[in-house]
């Protein structure tokens, strides 16, 4: 099955060949009859999961592609909630203006860390957008904007008449941002922008002596990222309807991370099988919980620890035994059946 | 005047405390270039087997605190054989993340042994002061003081006086060229990790003893690293100015500012907080910390 290419137009081509196209076909069939066949928990599991993948597709844009690391993503994703649910609790304003907005106010806000990582590398930008994660939790917590622990309400979204409200209508919603999502990253990934990301995670001094300028670019991948995060945001408060300061822990950044890690770190299918797995998997702990409440009636007190060091298991496995991720075992997997039966 | 003196001494134990964990860091990092943020985490679980011996079983309190040590040193010694051993040369996103990884791990199963529960630690030094002239000194704040001072002189003179130390400090500075010279640079590195989980162990139990044993304790390791950039990461004596910086400033917001509110915004426990302030400050004018030295990076 070799995939030949004759002219400019096929190698620039998003999706090269037949197969990538009728599996599409077949994806997209799949998602639009979806609604109809699950029941609304599962839909409900794959909603999060949607607004996941947004998340994480913004944090490889900054940490698999450009090599910033943040430990504040959760961050960018509360000020999204936030700014959506005081846009439309406090001002009313409608849902296709808040919501870009959301994302706007995240990208502005992430000039607070981009900034300094001009000047910060490493560990010490790691320290940096952790302490940012922090500070916006305590401001969450004592502003009276916010309502602290009591969290807010945010209301429905569409006019008279017609709202959006139900599981089904979600989906919908959920999965053409996520859609849109995936295509901007996937083309901004093949632009001069994504490859210049590329070029400063690579060796950032080098990349300046090619004429890629690193503020531009640096802070550019800080907005970016905390754009998809303020998305990811709005989006999750829309869903939930109430948020509380304590959704946006350490716990959430934590959770992104895995993510892009146990999917493969620079790649957007690596965003988005991450995305699936790690939403997937307390629900899972969830579901055996419940089996097995029988013999262990204890267990489903202990979720929550669960659920930390599962992530935790998850990233240090991943980088330990696979660390290029899913992605990597999928890569392996298709050269193997490729060349076969040869090794190589 | 006396309250003044009070809350900086306060602040100053407190300080020894972040000094101390911070000093944690700067060892596990000077020697194997992996900036652990577990360390809190190995704070916590030293103070809780320390909480389990003495309070639980009634062991004497030295011997539970000495078990603790012990328990460290051994913890620190596992998680350099399990999780460290194979990481030498990746890159530092992966070494950062597996720490990130074990942090939430040891939180984990922590909950699950102990619970959520939050716990005293009595120590010989619980509920006891010093009074000189109008001023109320807790003696366990004197213990905590005396004992960093101690620790942090018996640490400088093991990197600049013994050899174990003089190794260590050459398989940081490059461990291919240490392991010609003939360092075991895999032993010198266990090393590290075992002293990185004494020294937080220390620092957990003088902690436990000023508040409490509970989980979110472990946030204090993060407060620490803190501690450590300001002071530069490299340095011991910066480990040990940030420290006391972060202690006093800490006191001093808890007690001047967490009442005040600016408009409809409550300052509440700022104290909480000033660490990272102060950090996102110091880093944005010295990005390698008050005492680091810049690298010189080549392409």
């Amino acid at each position: 099955m070799a995939n030949f290419k004759v002219n400019y137009r096929e190698d620039t081509a998003l999706f090269q060949n037949l197969w990538v196209k009728s599996w599409l076909v077949i994806f997209i069939v799949t998602m639009l009859v979806l609604p109809f066949l699950l029941s609304r928990y599962q839909l409900s599991i794959l909603d999060e999961m949607g607004i996941a993948v947004i998340g994480a597709l913004g944090l490889n844009l900054l940490i698999g592609y450009t090599g910033q690391i943040s430990l504040g993503h959760g961050a960018f994703v509360a000020i999204g909630a936030y700014t959506s649910g005081l846009l439309a609790g406090t001002l009313g304003v409608p849902f296709i203006i808040s919501l870009p907005l959301s994302g706007m106010t995240a990208a502005l806000l992430s000039l607070i860390v981009g900034v300094p990582s001009l000047r910060l590398k490493g560990l010490y930008l790691a320290l940096g957008t952790l302490a940012f994660g922090f500070i916006i939790e305590y401001i969450l917590f004592h502003w009276d904007l916010t309502r602290g622990d009591t969290g807010m309400a945010v209301p429905k979204i569409g006019t008279e008449g017609f709202f959006i409200e139900t599981e089904r209508q979600f989906f919908y919603l959920i999965m053409f941002f996520a859609a849109v999502a995936t295509l901007v990253a996937k083309n901004l990934a093949r632009t001069k922008i994504g490859r210049s990301f590329v070029a400063i995670r690579d060796r950032d001094i080098a990349a300046e002596a090619m004429g890629i300028s690193l503020s531009k670019y640096k802070i550019m991948a800080f907005a970016v990222a905390a754009f998809y995060a303020g998305v990811a945001g709005s989006l999750m408060a829309y869903y939930q309807k109430w948020i509380v300061p304590g959704n946006f822990d350490i716990t959430l950044s934590i959770a992104y991370i895995a993510m892009i890690v146990l999917g493969g770190m620079g790649t957007v299918l690596g965003s988005i099988l991450g995305a699936i797995l790690i939403t997937g998997i307390p629900h899972a702990i969830v579901y055996l919980t419940d089996a097995l409440r029988g013999t262990y009636p204890n267990l489903s007190n202990l979720i929550v620890d669960l659920k930390l060091g599962i992530f935790g298991l998850v990233i240090v496995l991943t980088l330990l035994l696979e660390p290029q991720g899913l992605v990597g075992i999928y890569r392996r997997i298709k050269v193997y059946w490729k060349t076969w039966p040869f090794k190589y | 005047m006396e309250k003044i003196i009070e809350i900086l001494f306060n602040g100053l134990s407190m300080g020894a405390i972040y000094a101390l964990m911070a000093l944690g860091f700067v060892l596990i990092f000077k020697s194997t270039g992996v900036i652990n943020f577990a360390q809190g985490e190995l704070a916590m679980v030293g103070a809780f087997i320390c909480y389990s011996f003495a309070t639980m079983m009634n062991v004497p309190y030295i011997y539970a605190f000495f078990i603790a040590l012990i328990g460290g040193l051994i913890l620190g010694a596992v998680v350099y054989q399990v999780f460290f051993r194979t990481m030498v040369g990746e890159p530092l996103f992966s070494t950062i993340m597996v720490t990130v990884g074990l942090a939430s791990i040891l939180t984990c199963l922590a909950g699950l042994i102990w619970g959520h529960d939050v716990y005293s630690l009595n120590s010989p030094f619980t509920d006891k002061v010093i009074h000189l002239d109008k001023i109320t000194f807790a003696q366990g704040s004197i213990s905590t003081i005396i004992v960093s001072i101690v620790l942090f002189v018996i640490v400088i003179l093991f990197f600049n006086r013994s050899l174990l130390g003089i190794s260590m400090r050459g398989s940081a500075e490059d461990p291919d060229t240490a392991g010609l010279m003939g360092i075991n640079v895999k032993k010198i590195h266990m090393v590290a990790w075992a002293l990185g989980g004494l020294v937080a162990a220390v620092a957990g139990m003088f902690l436990a003893e000023q508040s409490f044993v509970r989980l979110a304790m472990s946030n204090v390791g993060l407060k620490a690293m803190a501690a450590a950039i300001l002071g530069g990461m490299e340095s011991i004596s910066g480990a040990i100015v940030g420290g006391i910086i972060i202690g006093v400033v800490e006191g001093l917001a808890a007690n001047y500012l967490s009442g005040m509110s600016l408009g409809n915004f409550h300052m509440g426990d700022i104290k909480d907080v000033a660490a990272f302030v102060i950090m996102i400050i110091v880093l944005m004018i010295r990005p390698h910390g008050i005492f680091g030295k810049e690298k010189v990076e080549r392409v």
